[in-house]
């Protein structure tokens, strides 16, 4: 390296080149700038994409979630109703047969022969039932005379099967538009056992519902267990 | 001398200036690369979410469809039901009818068992 100062040709030279460098320094960390920028807008672009998309899928999840409830929802209710509408149809008719069972059976009464032994049997069921020695027969007006004497051949029944005594008296005072049978109060007025005809089909009408319900409608197909 | 000293000087900071402003240049390019990256995403978002509208909206009208045809499906099953049910009861009506009277007029008298005939 020469010491000696340098020429103009020279300097103007070592002028360029260094105005050179000093570009070309500032271009590539322009560029690197850029690089990095672009780098980042990619992935701040993505971020921010995700996160949203992320949110927005949540959310119609849970709509759709909404959509499938609604539905199973409207399906039982439909499913709900129906059977409702079955059973209603049902008891439509159960009340109709009860109906025209309470309307016939004010026939019974009308065939002497038959009455007079369904009074006798039910007579001795209430003295067996009631056990006292005194008791009062409560009948229809019109079934006074019947049933005084069913009461009396009673009476010497129930002896020959209890071996015990009893006293009865017939009154008439029962409603005439009852179908028929009697009622009997103990000698005390304490036991009262109604055995009319209105009574007996009550009862029968709740005591056979299973068996009504299997021979109206055919036993129920998704019962597993029966005692 | 001293002229051409100050004149190269001049140069150079001249130099200086110009690399200065092409950093900065490339500064505000980053800057506003920020703010694209921004109002792209944004739009990106809002394409997404139209599209899952769409989807959305397609599967709403296939359930309203569905659940109309359930509704009339139920409604003819219950019909022949409830056919089934009138038609078995006009058959059997008159045979429970018997049951019940006759079991209306049926006395079975028992003595309690637990007691004893009385007496000789």
């Amino acid at each position: 390296m020469s010491s000696r100062p340098l020429n103009d040709e020279e300097v103007l030279n070592q002028m360029n080149k260094m105005v050179a460098f000093i570009k070309q320094e500032a271009l590539e960390k322009a560029r690197e700038i850029r690089v990095k920028a672009d780098e980042e807008f990619a992935i701040e672009k993505a971020k921010l994409v995700k996160q949203e998309q992320l949110a927005i899928d949540a959310q119609h999840e849970k709509r759709r979630k909404g959509v499938e409830v609604a539905q199973k929802i409207a399906q039982s209710t439909l499913t709900n109703k129906s059977r409702l509408k079955l059973l209603h149809r049902r008891e439509e008719h159960l009340q109709d047969l009860f109906s025209t069972s309470r309307s016939s059976i004010l026939s019974l009464a009308t065939d002497e022969g038959r009455y007079v032994q369904f009074l006798e049997g039910v007579i001795i069921q209430a003295y067996l039932q009631i056990l006292e020695p005194s008791v009062t027969v409560h009948s229809r007006k019109q079934d006074v005379d019947v049933v005084s004497r069913a009461s009396e051949s009673a009476a010497t029944l129930y002896k020959e099967i209890s071996g015990r005594d009893v006293e009865f008296e017939v009154q008439g005072t029962l409603s005439d538009e009852g179908a028929g049978g009697v009622k009997l109060i103990s000698g005390t007025r304490r036991i009262t056992l109604d055995n009319t005809l209105d009574e007996r089909l009550r009862l029968l009408e709740d005591r056979m519902l299973p068996e009504i319900r299997k021979d109206l409608f055919g036993a129920n197909e998704n019962r597993k267990f029966y005692t | 001398m001293a002229a051409q000293q100050s004149q190269g000087i001049q140069t150079l900071l001249e130099a200086e200036k110009e690399a200065a402003k092409i950093v900065q240049q490339a500064r505000q390019y980053r800057v506003q690369k920020l703010k694209d990256a921004r109002s792209e995403a944004t739009k990106e978002i809002e394409e997404y979410k139209k599209a899952k509208e769409r989807d959305f909206k397609a599967f709403e009208q296939s359930y309203a469809g569905t659940t109309s045809n359930a509704q009339t499906a139920v409604d003819n099953e219950t019909e022949i039901k409830l056919q089934a049910i009138s038609e078995s009861y006009t058959r059997s009506k008159d045979l429970v009818v018997k049951k019940l009277l006759d079991r209306v007029v049926l006395v079975k008298p028992e003595l309690h068992r637990n007691l004893k005939k009385l007496g000789a």
